[in-house]
């Protein structure tokens, strides 16, 4: 279990984290959201022991982190970049000997996470030859080949062809099956909402909100209703009960006042227009996002 | 500290930079561009001639032909035909003097003859000797008829005075005076400028070359690294001071590793002629200032390599730190004459010139063990507060990008803890 408590970090007076703390258990994806500048960098680095915060503390698996604690992690920053002109082989076995492994296994590993991700041809090139979806591969491998109990990723699918956002998925999903803990920060809000069974958003250095999906949803949810149809709906926005209204002509997203139910909301509409499809929606990650940092910021 | 680390870390920088192609160069082309400097000249200016040479005497006394020719006939070229032919250009002096000189000089133009002496004499019955020929500068020639002309003025005037002929030959003898150094132990040793110059220069070029190129080096794979965000990934695999400790190693490493064949290069080409250089008599103390300098200046590469945000920016400045590190070798030649001179002593105890400093003066005299001890205080402690600074540096510069930090950002760096 990896556990931050009270982390504080300041650069120069400048507040970067401002007190957050989280837990993640094993073989669960926690998602660090946030806009730019938020403090998620900052966090990550603490996590990852390259900065030490202010002041509370990391703890993982009940022991305060320390540089033993640089062998269990696997780290794939936002932005990529490897030794470009060094050999592909030679640059996953530095980084796997750097993280404490046996040369022969480390061979083993390469190899195998080489086939598995189609590349294994380019083993003997040097990296400026392979194109940049295949170096992203390579570095992503670089990243897990110590088998590390705690996987920080930064961004893992840009970059990559939807073939093989999947095959970083698929890996990811069986690293998590194997119970690893997985920090995953992303700006992608439908691929955290598919993948991170907790969320952490951030924003000015602060915790904004926190919890497992279902419960966002549910304390930021409101209220919506989407609706197709024909003729004039207008008349929609002036209805006491809409809060807020997307309208785009054959098709709206309502937002109801609170505790409003939505069939009410359809039997005040449906003698005035001809409605198509009606249905409840749940509001995306994406839109909680945007709320809660524009809340905020006003 | 891991070193199991460090040795990844130093292994990887060494194994990746030996096969690069510039390296490889480098390696090749330093010897052949010292050599095309060094050796060319040399020999150029040693070649023997390979003819005799027609030299001409225009001497209106007539006295001195004889006694320069013999003279001059003593030397040889390799084959046994003498090194010069000396010809009488004067003839029965009808049209006077000018017009004999006039006329000698036309030879040269014509190419009759290589030049000519021309002994004149003054009113004060002392006389002066030139020697006029088509092209000036070659100064074994000129220093054989300096010599050979004094000789027999010399024997002509002490023969005119009836002295004995042994006196004679003792006279004209020369002693040339040798330098000899004394040491406090007993020792002497054979010293002259050119060795002491050379002792010292070959070793401070040697502390430069490293120094540039291993530093330089270490610049360049800081600045790739944070360019690439790479540093990220390390520095999550191992802490700063095992990633610092690790490249210094690894690419100090590839600097002896590439003087060594230097070295070897060195011996194959001159084999036994180095060992008069009187630098190996101190080799222990050289080796101490050598290393001692070089891990300094590393460190402080390292400080600016972590600062700088693109290779030019952190050539500029590393380009100026090596001008510090150069500056004694302007003194040297000054220092060699006068070796208790001011300045050489301030030098000697200002961490950024003490190791160039004291590898000149071990040379020049032998060093109270007080000043010994002192001066390799003096480079420990800085080279501690250095390391110090640097790493801490180090520790934050590497993950700061955008501008170059201000002094009073660095300041605020070395100060956190």
């Amino acid at each position: 279990m990896l556990v931050g408590e009270n982390l504080i970090k300041e650069f120069n007076k400048v507040v970067a984290v401002n007190d957050i703390s989280f837990k993640v258990d094993e073989g669960k994806i926690f998602g660090l959201l946030g806009p730019n500048g938020a403090g998620k960098t900052t966090t990550i680095r603490m996590i990852l022991n390259i900065i030490k915060p202010s002041s509370g503390k990391i703890i993982f698996d009940g022991q305060v982190i320390n540089d033993e604690f640089f062998n269990i992690i696997g780290y794939l920053p936002e932005e990529r970049g490897l030794y470009q002109k060094s050999r592909v082989m030679d640059v996953i076995m530095y980084f796997a000997e750097l993280k404490n492994m046996s040369r022969s296994s480390a061979l083993k590993q390469a190899d195998y996470w080489l086939r598995k991700f189609e590349v294994s041809h380019y083993r003997t090139r040097k990296m400026q030859e392979l194109s940049k979806g295949n170096q992203q591969k390579i570095q992503f491998i670089c990243a897990i080949i110590h088998n590390p109990k705690l996987l920080i990723l930064d961004e893992p699918f840009s970059g990559f062809d939807p073939i093989n956002q999947q095959e970083v998925k698929d890996t990811i999903m069986s690293l998590v099956d194997s119970g690893k803990i997985i920090i995953l920060s992303t700006h992608q809000m439908e691929t955290a909402e598919r993948l991170c069974s907790e969320i952490f958003l951030i924003n000015k250095g602060k915790e904004v909100c926190s919890g497992s999906l279902g419960q966002l949803k549910k304390r930021f949810g409101g209220n919506n209703v989407k609706i197709e149809f024909d003729g004039d709906g207008s008349f929609m926005k002036d209805l006491s009960f809409v809060k807020n209204i997307d309208n785009y002509k054959n098709y709206a997203e309502v937002q109801l006042v609170d505790n409003f139910l939505p069939a009410e909301f359809l039997k005040a509409v449906i003698d005035k227009i001809q409605v198509n499809q009606f249905s409840v929606v749940e509001p995306t990650l994406n839109k909680i996002f945007i709320d809660v940092v524009k809340e905020i910021q006003e | 500290m891991n070193f199991n680390k460090v040795f990844h870390v130093a292994k990887w920088e060494f194994l990746e930079k030996v096969k690069t192609k510039a390296f490889i160069i480098s390696m090749i082309l330093t010897p052949a561009i010292i050599i095309g400097f060094t050796v060319v000249p040399t020999l150029l200016s040693n070649q023997e001639p390979k003819a005799p040479k027609v030299v001409g005497l225009l001497d209106p006394s007539g006295n001195y032909f004889k006694g320069l020719d013999t003279a001059l006939s003593k030397y040889k070229l390799p084959d046994g035909q003498p090194n010069y032919i000396l010809i009488n250009l004067f003839g029965n002096n009808a049209t006077g003097i000018n017009a004999e000189r006039d006329s000698a000089d036309k030879d040269v133009i014509s190419g009759k003859v290589e030049g000519y002496l021309f002994i004149n004499k003054n009113k004060n019955d002392s006389v002066s000797v030139e020697y006029r020929s088509k092209t000036i500068g070659n100064f074994n020639d000129l220093q054989k008829f300096n010599d050979a002309f004094n000789t027999v003025r010399i024997q002509r005037k002490l023969k005119a005075e009836n002295i004995n002929p042994a006196l004679m030959s003792f006279i004209s003898n020369k002693v040339d005076i040798k330098q000899i150094k004394i040491e406090a132990s007993g020792k002497t040793s054979n010293a002259d400028f050119l060795s002491t110059f050379f002792s010292s220069f070959i070793f401070i070029m040697l502390l430069f070359m490293m120094i540039i190129y291993s530093g330089q080096m270490l610049v360049r794979s800081l600045v790739e690294e944070k360019a690439s965000r790479l540093i990220e990934i390390l520095v999550s695999s191992c802490s700063p001071e095992e990633l610092l400790a690790g490249k210094i190693l690894g690419l100090s490493s590839l600097g002896f590793f590439q003087l060594i064949i230097w070295a070897l290069i060195a011996v194959a080409l001159l084999g036994a002629a180095l060992i008069p250089l009187n630098a190996f008599q101190n080799i222990g103390m050289m080796l101490v200032y050598f290393v001692l300098g070089f891990i300094f200046y590393t460190a402080l590469f390292v400080g600016i390599g972590s600062i700088s945000t693109t290779e030019q920016e952190a050539q500029q400045i590393t380009s100026y730190l090596s001008m510090i590190l150069i500056l004694p070798v302007v003194l040297i030649s000054a220092a060699i004459q006068n070796p208790h001179s001011v300045l050489l002593k301030v030098l000697t105890y200002i961490p950024f010139t003490t190791p160039t400093t004291m590898l000149i003066r071990l040379n020049l005299s032998e060093i109270p063990w007080g000043v010994l001890a002192a001066t390799t205080l003096i480079m420990l402690v800085s080279i501690f507060i250095l390391i110090k600074i640097a790493s801490k540096i180090f520790r934050i510069g590497i993950l700061s990008y955008g501008k170059r930090p201000s002094l009073k950002e660095l300041r605020q760096w070395i100060v956190s803890k």
